[in-house]
């Protein structure tokens, strides 16, 4: 007897501790204004100008100024840089830091997405000619001049070369060719396209790098350079010209920057920026631990995603952090539909022909893109932290066509179209109008819980039209192999970063002959025009958009590349995530815009108040 | 003796070839491409991605790439990961904060457990015994990541101890014993859950072989010739029951280096257990392969130096030999 009471006190105890952690846990339904960007607020005054004091050109600051000092504590996930050479960069990690460390040509206008000039003082047009005046009298780290010979190495020994990451070389090439370069004098040089390509100038970029320290390595053959700078390098030997420079480096822990006293920047006042003395990205392995460090107060940004949103609004206004919502990010999430009607060598066909009728028939693909219920998956899979998706480029591109609205989850519409194609629906089943029952699969890559559950969504809403969808999620490597080799799959979920800048990027999509044009791959070296009448349209697209240089001119271009994506429904779209950081609220100067998020402008930052 | 170790130590040698073949051949056999991520990249030209398939000689059959390694290894060399760094630099960058934490847990382990399970041997059934039965079933029963994370809840709401990591930022300026109490209350919360997991097992183990020991004849005989207790104890019993442990000692040495790696993953220790965990994710095959072969020579050798001490340790052994 007095043993049962004892259990059933313990029971009652556990009982009333698991009660009030479920409680506490669940977020209550307080309906939480995430969607609303407040980004509109906060406006950077007028964009930098050119400030030339004693003959240096120096780039001025029109940010508020600052106070001098401290030290801004921010996480990077995964294992950190693998290298800080900016010519060999093949990770995010990487190319942010030795982005911080190297300044290009010219960069990004953070808010209009615009090209501005940044190592380079002005830049010149004249249709193909490019004449780039560099700076007077600004110095690298260890106070030599940062001179046109500079740019000639950067270009002429390490990016036309193709030393490092080759990326920028292909993005140069026009027709196989790559541009000429000259020096006109110390200080001028000028790029010549052989023709007309409007991508090439933010190409420019590209970092330049110090000839005087660089050139010892790259003579020495491309593997020397490619292993030179590595994160074990010693931070006093390298030469740098950012804002910041490398003062240590600790293998999965951190990596600290101090300020540069050198940089070309100054405040409203010309004093010298940047305004922090040392900027720390600490090494976590996950996001769970990077929460963690923001909840003890080791980091001073966080970047927050799903449920995790809601819990942190509630706690804000006793906080000491501000949540910016940055809108919607590059990334997007499609579900993608062969439309390939070629045979194997085998004369095997890829895809069963009486598949092939139905996803080369745009009202069945119409029909598919009406049944998808898009607010629902915001709602459920993204929490509600996302943005449903039409188009092709991504939401916050400049050259987002506006035109495209979407439209809503409509099971009628979706109905009528399958009507008008011939598709029948006998006791809850479709069929074809041969009598082929409508049945297909449907892949994405396992192990991606998102991908996962927008599949479980996809399969319920066609299923309800009367489909069988066999959703099959498969390992990553595969669906890649499926998608770009075996051409042996009927629909995909899957997901690409995309320029919000350049739509040009896109081009292995979406021309006929790009080495990801998943919804209807040619083999390598394909020479049979079996081009559909809108594949053709969206290859003019885009050689038309490349030799275009206006942005008035290209928009228009490739806003109708969009409207074709968006009526011929190759690749239906599903949603952007949103993106959400949380900051201290003792960082000033913070300018969040939804091209370049919210710490793209570490000179300009400074730190006021806090503890530290 | 020495001609033992020698045998002993050639003995490896046909263990690392099919050790390291067993491995490479799962690893490269494995669906996981370095280059899935590559493929996937719009602004990927297929030049590049040609010229990285060549850089990872992924172009070659996979037995091929197997020798290449396996004539580099042999003459020392790691090779580069996949990233483009050197292995052993990777390698050196991690092998002191692994050895650190784990020599620390190792060396309190053995100095708390052995005592430990000899005074529960010796008080057997008593009040004391039950309450370290009870304690240390509960450290062999708790998961290491779920305690990890319990800890590390711990740390963030007291904010006593550093949420995972082994310096602070600001480490470099620190003086000396600020140097030395930073990295101290860094090791504190991965130590208590590593010590407490290992010292159950190893508290348990002795008072086993403790009391089977206890139990045998010649003790009873040691008592009855009037021999006092401590002597019994220490002379006779321990000596005996050590034995065992001495093997045991060997496996722990093979983990000097491996066996931390889920504790260091929760708390974001910057050991070789993060390190390897992203290579083998990624097949960055050099690393991975390098991590392997670390693993089995320190297992071999561990073996090694457990039979050596149980050779100096035992008579019996010695002579057998």
């Amino acid at each position: 007897m007095k043993r049962v009471l004892v259990i059933l006190a313990v029971l009652i105890f556990l009982g009333i501790v698991l009660k009030a952690c479920v409680r506490k846990d669940m977020p209550e339904d307080v309906s939480i204004d995430i969607k609303t960007p407040d980004l509109k607020e906060i406006v950077y005054p007028t964009d930098e100008k050119n400030v030339t004091i004693n003959g240096i050109d120096y780039l001025q600051s029109q940010a508020p100024v600052g106070k001098f000092g401290g030290e801004l504590v921010i996480s990077t996930i995964g294992e950190g840089p693998k290298t800080f050479n900016p010519c060999n960069t093949k990770d995010a990690t990487s190319s942010s830091m030795a982005g911080l460390m190297y300044d290009g040509l010219v960069t990004t206008n953070p808010r209009t997405g615009e090209v501005m000039p940044l190592l380079a003082k002005d830049i010149e047009i004249n249709s193909n000619d490019y004449i780039i005046r560099l700076r007077h009298g600004i110095k690298w780290t260890d106070n030599k001049p940062i001179t046109a010979d500079d740019v000639m190495y950067t270009y002429n020994e390490i990016v036309f070369k193709g030393y490092g990451n080759p990326s920028t070389m292909d993005a140069m090439k026009v027709d196989g060719k790559l541009p000429e370069l000259v020096k006109l004098d110390d200080f001028t040089v000028k790029f010549t396209t052989p023709r007309a390509f409007a991508p090439f100038l933010r190409q420019l970029s590209y970092p330049i790098v110090p000839k005087h320290y660089f050139k010892p390595y790259s003579d020495r053959g491309e593997s020397v350079f490619n292993a030179f700078l590595t994160p074990d390098t010693n931070p006093e030997e390298i030469v740098s010209s950012g804002a910041f420079k490398l003062k240590e480096y600790v293998a999965a822990q951190r990596v600290v920057f101090e300020r540069n006293p050198n940089y070309y920047k100054i405040n409203l006042k010309d004093e010298k920026l940047p305004y922090l003395n040392k900027l720390v990205y600490l090494i976590v392995g996950d996001t769970n631990n990077e929460i963690l460090k923001f909840e003890a107060k080791e980091i001073d940004a966080l970047s927050l995603r799903g449920s995790n949103v809601a819990m942190y609004k509630i706690k804000e206004p006793n906080s000491d952090y501000v949540i910016y919502n940055l809108g919607p990010d590059t990334g997007t999430l499609f579900l993608v539909i062969n439309l390939n009607n070629r045979r194997d060598k085998n004369c095997k066909p890829y895809v069963d022909p009486k598949k092939q009728r139905w996803f080369g028939n745009r009202d069945f693909r119409a029909a598919v893109d009406w049944a998808i219920d898009r607010e629902s998956m915001v709602k459920n899979i993204a929490s509600g932290v996302a943005e449903p998706l039409f188009t092709a480029e991504s939401l916050n591109s400049i050259y987002l066509n506006k035109y495209i609205k979407g439209h809503p989850y409509d099971i009628n519409v979706t109905k009528e179209s399958l009507e008008k194609a011939g598709f029948k629906l006998k006791d809850g089943i479709l069929y074809d109008s041969c009598g082929n029952r409508v049945e297909f699969d449907l892949y994405t890559n396992a192990g991606n819980l998102e991908r996962e559950a927008l599949g479980v969504m996809i399969k319920q809403d066609l299923e309800e039209l009367g489909m069988k969808v066999n959703f099959k999620p498969v390992e990553f490597n595969s669906l890649v192999n499926k998608l770009t080799n075996t051409h042996d799959w009927d629909m995909a979920i899957m997901g690409l970063t995309g320029s919000p800048l350049e739509p040009h990027d896109g081009k292995n999509v979406w021309t006929s002959s790009g080495s990801l044009h998943m919804f209807n791959q040619r083999p390598a070296n394909y020479n049979i025009d079996d081009r559909l009448d809108w594949e053709k349209e969206l290859d003019e697209i885009f050689a038309e958009g490349a030799v275009k240089l206006n942005f008035e001119e290209r928009k228009p271009i490739y806003d109708r590349y969009q409207t074709i994506i968006y009526n011929q429904k190759p690749i239906i779209y599903l949603y952007s995530p949103i993106r959400i950081t949380a900051i201290r609220k003792k960082i000033k100067n913070i300018f969040p815009t939804s091209l370049s998020g919210l710490l793209y402008n570490l000179d300009e930052i400074y730190i006021d108040g806090g503890e530290k | 003796m020495l001609k033992y170790i020698t045998k002993r130590i050639l003995q490896v040698i046909p263990l690392l070839i099919i050790v390291s073949l067993i491995s490479f051949f799962i690893i490269r056999l494995s669906p996981v491409d370095p280059l899935a991520e590559l493929r996937l990249n719009p602004s990927i030209s297929q030049e590049t991605l040609d010229k990285e398939i060549k850089r990872l000689n992924l172009d070659k059959p996979i037995y091929i790439q197997y020798i290449s390694w396996a004539k580099s290894f042999i003459k020392g060399d790691l090779g580069y990961t996949s990233a483009g760094e050197k292995v052993s630099v990777k390698l050196k960058e991690r092998i002191p904060n692994t050895l650190l934490l784990t020599a620390i847990v190792i060396f309190m382990t053995w100095i708390v457990g052995i005592p430990l399970g000899i005074l529960a041997a010796i008080n057997k059934e008593t009040a004391f015994d039950r309450m370290l039965t009870v304690i240390s079933s509960i450290g062999m029963a708790i998961p290491s990541f779920f305690f990890a994370i319990l800890l590390l809840i711990f740390a963030v709401k007291t904010g006593w101890f550093p949420v995972g990591g082994l310096t602070s930022y600001n480490f470099n300026e620190m003086s000396l014993i600020g140097k030395i109490i930073d990295i101290s209350k860094h090791l504190v919360l991965p130590v208590i859950v590593l010590f407490t997991i290992s010292l159950s097992g190893l508290q348990r183990q002795m008072r086993a072989n403790m009391l089977e020991v206890l139990d045998s004849d010649y003790i009873k005989f040691a008592r009855a010739k009037g021999l006092s207790e401590s002597k019994v104890i220490f002379k006779h019993a321990l000596r005996n029951a050590i034995n065992p442990m001495i093997t045991l000692l060997g496996f722990e040495f093979a983990g000097l280096l491996s066996g931390a790696a889920l504790t260091e993953y929760v708390f974001q220790y910057p050991g070789l257990g993060r390190l390897i965990l992203e290579a083998v994710m990624k097949s960055d095959i050099n690393l991975v392969m390098a991590s392997l072969m670390m693993g089995t020579i320190m297992l071999v050798l561990g073996n090694l130096i457990a039979d050596i001490l149980l050779m100096i340790a035992d008579p019996r052994i010695r002579g057998a030999k």
